[in-house]
C-alpha cells in the first residue's frame, strides 16, 4: 500500500529523467563490471555462428535445392529426401554402419573393462601398462591403418594368417572378402579405442568402495563371484555411458573404411560417412550428400537424448 | 604366489599384443626390402638401414606435409587453451545475462557430428577462397567447446575465498583470471592442449577435402595417399613412424594429462 502511494505521488518527468539516468550508468557498470566478458564473448559468438550455426542451418537448406556449383542451383522439394529411399547403397551403408557398430562396441566395453581389471589389479608398472594400452589412442588412424593393412594381409605370408596356419587355419582373405573386411575394420577400431574405454571403467573401479569387496570376502564370495556380484552391477553408470559414446563414435566410422578398402569389396564397407564422402566428394553431389549427412545427424542425436534423458544435463558422472 | 604368476602373465600378454604393431611398424621401417610383404617376419631385427627414412626426406613433399601439419596443430593448439581458460573463467565465474543459455547453446551444439558441417563448409570456404588455404584448418579450430566445459567444470571447484582475497587486494578480472584460475587450473588447461594436439596433428577428414593441392596437404593426407601409391611397406612404416613420434613425445611427457583429461570431459 505505502508503495502505490509512493508511485502515485512522483512527479512523471521525474520519473523518467531517473530512469534514464541509471540506464546509462547501468550500461557504463557493466561494461566496468563485465568488460573482459564482451571482449572475448562477442568475437566467439561471431565465430560460433559463422562455423557451427550457420553451417547447421545451410546445410539443412542444401537438402531441398538442386546444388550447382557453378552456376544457380535451384530448388527441387523433398527430390533428395526421396532419392534416399530408393538408394539401395545407402541403405547398405546404414545396415552396414549398424553392423560395425555390433561388431565393435560390445568387444571394446569388454576388451577395456578387462585392461582396466588387470591395471587395477595392484601389480607393478601400473604407469608403464596404462600408457601402452592407452597409446593406440592417440596414434593416428592412418599409422594404425597401414600396419593393419599389412597385418591383415590376405595371402599365405600376411601376417595373421601366419599365426592362423599354427592353429591349422586356412589362409584368409580378411579386407578382400565381403563377409570379413568389416570385421577386420571393425577390429582395428577396437584396437584403437579400448584404451580410452579402459581409462573410463579404471575410473570407475575406484569410485567402488573398498568395504564391500571385504565384506564379501568374508561371507567367502569367490574373486569370480565377487566380480558379478559387485563389480560388474556397480558400474553400471559407466557401463552406459561407455556404451553412448562408442556408439556415437561408431556411427561416425570413416577412416579405416576410407584407408583400408574404399568402401569395399562389393560396397561391404561402405559405411554412412563413407557413402556421404564418395557422394559429396566424388560425384559432387553436395545436396544429396546433405541428405545422408542428416540422417546420421539424426541418429547420433537420437543417441544423445537418451543420454541426457539419463544423465540429464549433468555430463560430470565420473 | 601361482595367482601372482598368472596375473603377470596376462598382464604381460596384453602389453605384449598392444605392443607389437608398433614394434613392427618401427622395426620395418628400418628394413630394405620390395619383397617384404613376403615374409611374415622380415621385420625381425637384422640388416637395419637408414635408407628409408633417407628416401623419405630427399622427397620434398614429406617435408613440407610434416612443416604443414606442425603449422594446423600448433596454432589450434595455443589458441584453444588460450580460450578454454579464459571462456572457462567466465562460464564459471563471470555473471552476465545469458551465461546459462548461451553456455548449454554451445553444449548441444556438440550433439553435432562434424561430417554434417563439413559440406556447408565447404561451399563456405569455397567463397572464401579458403580451400588449399592453412585458414581452413586453423580458424575453425580456433577454439573447441569441450575444452571450456572441462575447464570450467575444474574451475567451479576452485574456492571463491581466494578471488575475494586477490579482490581485496584491487586486483581486476584479468588479473584474478591470470593469477590466480590460470595457475590453479593448469592441469585442465594442460589437458584441452594435448587433446588439440592429437586431434588436430591426427585428423584426416578435414584436410582430405580442404585441402586438393599435394604441396598442402598434413603428413596423414599424405601418408594415406602414398599408403596407396607406394607399395613399399618398408617407406610406409618409416612415414608411419615419423608421423608417430610427435604425438608419442607430446604422450610420453603428458600422459597424466591424457588419463584424467579423458575422465574429466568424456573426450575421445
Amino acid at each position: 500500500m505505502d508503495k502505490v502511494i509512493e508511485k502515485n505521488t512522483k512527479v512523471p518527468l521525474l520519473h523518467e529523467q531517473k530512469v534514464k539516468a541509471p540506464l546509462l550508468k547501468r550500461i557504463k557498470d557493466e561494461w566496468k563490471k563485465n568488460a573482459l566478458v564482451y571482449i572475448i564473448l562477442i568475437p566467439i559468438l561471431i565465430h560460433f555462428l559463422i562455423f557451427q550455426v550457420f553451417p547447421f542451418v545451410y546445410s539443412f537448406f542444401l537438402t531441398f535445392l538442386h546444388y550447382r556449383i557453378i552456376g544457380t542451383s535451384e530448388f527441387v522439394g523433398l527430390q533428395n529426401w526421396k532419392q534416399l529411399f530408393q538408394d539401395e547403397i545407402a541403405w547398405k551403408s546404414i545396415w552396414n554402419t549398424i553392423l560395425f557398430s555390433f561388431y565393435y562396441i560390445v568387444p571394446t566395453m569388454a576388451i577395456g573393462l578387462i585392461l582396466a581389471l588387470v591395471i587395477k589389479s595392484g601389480i607393478r608398472f601400473t604407469k608403464f601398462f596404462k600408457g601402452i594400452f592407452f597409446l593406440p589412442v592417440v596414434t593416428s588412424f592412418v599409422v594404425v591403418a597401414g600396419i593393419w593393412e599389412w597385418l591383415f594381409s590376405g595371402t599365405e605370408s600376411g601376417f595373421i594368417n601366419y599365426l592362423l596356419s599354427f592353429l591349422g587355419i586356412d589362409t584368409q582373405l580378411f579386407l578382400s572378402d565381403s563377409s570379413q573386411a568389416l570385421i577386420v575394420l571393425a577390429g582395428l577400431s577396437i584396437f584403437k579405442v579400448s584404451g580410452s574405454t579402459m581409462i573410463y571403467y579404471f575410473a570407475g573401479l575406484q569410485s567402488i568402495p573398498k568395504d564391500m569387496y571385504e565384506a564379501a570376502k568374508i561371507d567367502g564370495a569367490s574373486a569370480f563371484k565377487q566380480f558379478w556380484m559387485i563389480t560388474f552391477p556397480l558400474l553400471k553408470p559407466i557401463h552406459f555411458y561407455v556404451l553412448i559414446i562408442t556408439t556415437i563414435g561408431s556411427f561416425q566410422i570413416f577412416d579405416s573404411a576410407f584407408l583400408l578398402t574404399n568402401g569395399g569389396p562389393n560396397f561391404s564397407t561402405s559405411t554412412i560417412v563413407y557413402y556421404l564422402y564418395t557422394i559429396g566428394f566424388t560425384n559432387l553431389n553436395f545436396s544429396y550428400a546433405a541428405v545422408l549427412s542428416y540422417v546420421l545427424f539424426v541418429i547420433i542425436l537420437i543417441v544423445s537424448l537418451i543420454q541426457r534423458k539419463y544423465f540429464g544435463n549433468d555430463q560430470s558422472i565420473y | 604366489m601361482l595367482k601372482k604368476i598368472l596375473k603377470y602373465l596376462v598382464t604381460f600378454f596384453l602389453g605384449f599384443c598392444f605392443l607389437l604393431p608398433f614394434l613392427i611398424m618401427v622395426l620395418s621401417s628400418f628394413k630394405v626390402t620390395t619383397y617384404a610383404a613376403l615374409d611374415p617376419l622380415f621385420w625381425l631385427p637384422t640388416d637395419p638401414s637408414w635408407s628409408n627414412f633417407a628416401y623419405l626426406f630427399r622427397n620434398d613433399n614429406f617435408l613440407r606435409w610434416i612443416f604443414n601439419s606442425i603449422v594446423v596443430t600448433v596454432i589450434p593448439v595455443f589458441s584453444q587453451m588460450f580460450f578454454a581458460a579464459i571462456l572457462g573463467y567466465i562460464f564459471a565465474r563471470k555473471q552476465f545475462v545469458g551465461r546459462e543459455i548461451i553456455f548449454w547453446t554451445f553444449m548441444a551444439v556438440i550433439m553435432i557430428p562434424s561430417q554434417l558441417l563439413i559440406i556447408p563448409k565447404f561451399i563456405m570456404f569455397s567463397k572464401f577462397q579458403w580451400i588449399n588455404e592453412y585458414q581452413s584448418l586453423i580458424v575453425p579450430e580456433l577454439w573447441a567447446i569441450m575444452g571450456v566445459f572441462l575447464v570450467r567444470q575444474f574451475m567451479q571447484g576452485i574456492p571463491m575465498e581466494l578471488e575475494e582475497a586477490a579482490r581485496m587486494d584491487g586486483a581486476n578480472d584479468f588479473q584474478v583470471f591470470r593469477r590466480i584460475y590460470m595457475p590453479l587450473a593448469f592441469p585442465s588447461v594442460a589437458t584441452v592442449g594435448t587433446f588439440a594436439f592429437v586431434s588436430n596433428w591426427n585428423d584426416l577428414f578435414q584436410p582430405l577435402i580442404y585441402m586438393t593441392n599435394e604441396k598442402m596437404f598434413p603428413i596423414t593426407v599424405g601418408l594415406a595417399s602414398t599408403l596407396n601409391k607406394e607399395g613399399n611397406f618398408g617407406i610406409e612404416m618409416a612415414g608411419a613412424t615419423i608421423s608417430f613420434i610427435p604425438t608419442f613425445l607430446i604422450f610420453l611427457f603428458f600422459q597424466k594429462y591424457f588419463t584424467e583429461g579423458i575422465q574429466l570431459s568424456g573426450l575421445k
